[in-house]
């Protein structure tokens, strides 16, 4: 039950943030390649500098449960065939992502604003996380989470 | 809100933070660094919706299997609560639905394939995950390629 709560409220307050601030993750760096601004990007890079300081953190106040430093244990990937697979699967979704207009958590926030495109990339999105799930995950096999 | 408030710098920082206490306090912690993400937690939300109504044993993350992962409702709930409050909020139609349908269904595959859709990326690789900055290279290298390619389509 707890967790139901703890996401929803996340969940809330990240989706009120990320309305005022219309902070999405690939368009930092869309916008720095098409008019050089470094608006987003910077708090792209608040997010990244910001997550190692608080897993950092937490590993000081309980470090059985979080790993420390730059690189976590068990995370390599098994070879180069999933190397490959990582990069191929990224260059994919920074693809799909900045031809849609904006990142998977900012089409949530442009649904939530009004916007009728954000509702049918939802519609999409969902439909396609019960596809994969049902058949595309068991015919691959899942190495992530 | 105050301006710095409303900055992505902050932002960033706010959602770095809350990922990581929730992971930590919240319950939210088998997969490692899974505080926030709009792809796995609406991946989760949706099993646990069909595995509880129609009987689908689908794969949910231990999170969330017997009380749903809600942060996919959260995000639309804030972000409309927040253009409500500041005269933002209006139903905008730009055409091209059917794109975007499609679009967001080719998001999730990628998303679910890679292990987290953006804004976990980024957490995860601050976490440490090497995979996950793997992922970040690759997504780096996709928008690039997707932005110069609009722009030279966009000037012929």
């Amino acid at each position: 039950m707890i967790v139901s709560f703890a996401s929803l409220g996340v969940g809330l307050i990240v989706g009120y943030l990320a309305q005022r601030s219309r902070m999405c993750t690939i368009g930092g760096l869309r916008d720095y390649v098409l008019v050089r601004d470094t608006a987003l990007l910077k708090g792209v890079g608040a997010m990244l500098v910001g997550s190692w300081v608080v897993f950092g953190a937490l590993h000081l106040i309980d470090g059985s449960r979080v790993a420390h430093g730059v690189l976590a244990a068990g995370t390599t990937p098994s070879g180069i065939r999933a190397v490959i697979a990582v990069l191929v699967g990224g260059i994919l979704l920074g693809l799909i992502a900045t031809f849609s207009g904006a990142c998977p958590l900012r089409q949530h926030v442009l649904a939530g604003q009004g916007r009728v495109g954000a509702w049918a990339f939802l519609a999409g999105f969902y439909l396609a996380a019960v596809i994969y799930m049902s058949w595309i995950s068991p015919t691959i096999g899942g190495w992530t989470q | 809100m105050s301006r710095w408030a409303r900055s992505p710098i902050f932002y960033g920082i706010a959602a770095a933070a809350l990922a990581g206490a929730v992971g930590q306090w919240g319950k939210m912690s088998p997969p490692t660094a899974y505080g926030l993400c709009s792809a796995c937690h609406g991946r989760d939300l949706a099993d646990w919706f069909l595995n509880h109504v129609e009987g689908a044993k689908l794969y949910v993350a231990s999170p969330g299997g017997s009380w749903p992962i809600l942060t996919v409702v959260g995000l639309v709930l804030g972000s409309f609560l927040a253009s409500r409050r500041n005269g933002e909020f209006g139903s905008i139609n730009l055409g091209g639905n059917v794109r975007q349908f499609v679009f967001g269904a080719l998001a999730m595959g990628a998303a679910l394939f890679v292990g987290g859709c953006p804004t976990r990326i980024i957490i995860r690789t601050g976490y440490g995950d090497v995979a996950a900055v793997l992922a970040l290279m690759g997504v780096a290298t996709g928008i690039v390629v997707a932005t110069l390619s609009m722009r030279w389509a966009a000037r012929r």
